[in-house]
């Protein structure tokens, strides 16, 4: 899993549900909005308001991420597109193509600052907290707590596979078929690894008595959700509501 | 939902993720990040595999910071769904049955994506489709064409290697621990 960085941000001192909400919403916003004028008003607007998160340093991960959709959509509708020619410099490049390449780049453009924004400020610990504190069902709670612990454990058991295996000769380099070859001895073993540790998990849980429908759980640090979380988080929804709104009556 | 499959999500969202990053690693034209789902389904039958196949899709573009990838999440269901149907008819117990469910898996789950890929994503997804995309739009395709031949392309070589490595390590699992599960044996033929 990638790791996010350790910022002071806004994001990370907000509580769990406040950033969630927000990426949430500037997704919607993203796709209700009327192209081509809103999204990029919108990822316009979102790269202003960066700053004011305290996490500037999110536009680094947020630009490799979204450069590759610029030169692609670039690429497949305004060289390769159809539709009205017009020139740009030495290129004759599609009308209609470069219109539709801004809208849906600067749409995910929109979509990736917010998730980065939230992952960078995205603590499990806390959001679980916040999940149980907030009514979810255990159930929900157990599963994304635990599959939030599990990803680093098989993680590191990869590589352990990966380094016994390399130590015994296997090749992981090489033409396509001997990488796919590579492929079963590494991943064969971490699979039945795995599926032995769910038999034992699963006698660790039953002899807990553990049920869905019980074994409540009372957070020792509840993160605070004070009145400007609050306020945002119904801020955003209404922006959605309205925007959704002005689409289908407009 | 019982202690097992309570046991179980967790550790087939987290095959999905790591395999995910192996073949990543390993440099191989295919995802292979659905092991997960289609061992969740084959073991515990299609829900264990909707509620692994969602929270990977969650998780996946949580983490990766590009949550635009949610938009594919019905791609899990489907894959679920039809894992499920394989399972119930012994589809994992020889790898060619296991190609073919997974051949068919693979049409039906890259004629979904396309449509996803084409209006969400103007045909610009992953690296490899994309070059294919740009690839059969310079053979003059139009772009849904190109969209829907290169998703249908990518998704059955993939699901179809996925649904063979999954009856592998079904056919690999012993009689003892295989029994435990409710859809195990039957999915792998061995009842």
């Amino acid at each position: 899993m990638s790791q996010p960085a350790a910022p002071a941000g806004l994001a990370a001192r907000a509580h769990p549900f406040t950033p969630l909400i927000a990426s949430l919403a500037i997704i919607a916003l993203a796709f209700i909005l009327p192209v081509p004028g809103g999204p990029v008003v919108l990822a316009l607007l979102l790269a202003l308001a960066v700053p004011l998160t305290n996490d500037t340093a999110a536009f680094i991960p947020a630009a490799w991420l979204a450069l590759p959709f610029w030169v692609l959509l670039f690429l497949l509708h305004g060289v390769m597109g159809e539709g009205t020619r017009v020139a740009v410099g030495p290129l004759m490049l599609s009308r209609p193509g470069l219109e539709l390449a801004l809208t849906t780049s600067a749409r995910l453009t929109a979509v990736i600052l917010a998730s980065v924004l939230l992952i960078r400020g995205f603590r499990p610990g806390r959001f679980v907290d916040a999940a149980l504190m907030s009514g979810w069902p255990w159930t929900a709670a157990y599963l994304t707590a635990a599959t939030l612990n599990a990803i680093p454990r098989f993680q590191e058991r990869a590589v352990r596979v990966q380094d016994a295996m390399r130590s015994r000769g296997l090749r992981v380099r090489g033409s396509v078929v001997t990488r796919a070859l590579a492929f079963i001895p590494l991943a064969l073993p971490l699979m039945l690894g795995a599926l032995h540790d769910v038999d034992e998990r699963t006698f660790a849980l039953a002899t807990r008595q553990v049920r869905a429908d019980g074994s409540g759980r009372t957070p020792l640090r509840p993160p605070v959700d004070t009145a400007f979380d609050r306020a945002t988080r119904w801020g955003f929804l209404l922006a959605v509501a309205v925007a959704a709104l002005w689409r289908i009556l407009g | 939902m019982n202690p097992r499959l309570l046991a179980l999500i967790p550790t087939c969202v987290a095959l999905n993720v790591v395999l995910g990053r192996v073949v990543a690693e390993l440099a191989l034209p295919v995802f292979l990040d659905t092991v997960g789902t289609v061992t969740a389904t084959a073991l515990a039958g299609p829900w264990a595999g909707i509620i692994t196949g969602l929270i990977s899709q969650g998780l996946t573009a949580l983490t990766s910071g590009q949550m635009m990838w949610l938009a594919f999440a019905p791609i899990q269901i489907l894959i679920a769904l039809v894992a499920g149907m394989a399972a119930q008819r012994g589809g994992f117990a020889t790898a060619p049955l296991a190609l073919l469910w997974g051949a068919l898996c693979g049409i039906l789950g890259g004629l979904t994506s396309s449509v996803i890929s084409y209006f969400v994503f103007g045909g610009v997804t992953t690296t490899g489709i994309t070059a294919l995309n740009a690839v059969f739009r310079y053979l003059q395709f139009s772009l849904a064409a190109a969209v829907t031949i290169s998703s249908v392309v990518a998704d059955v070589l993939d699901k179809s290697l996925t649904f063979a490595f999954t009856g592998l390590v079904l056919r690999a699992l012993p009689i003892r621990l295989a029994s435990r599960f409710p859809t195990a044996l039957r999915a792998a033929g061995r009842e």
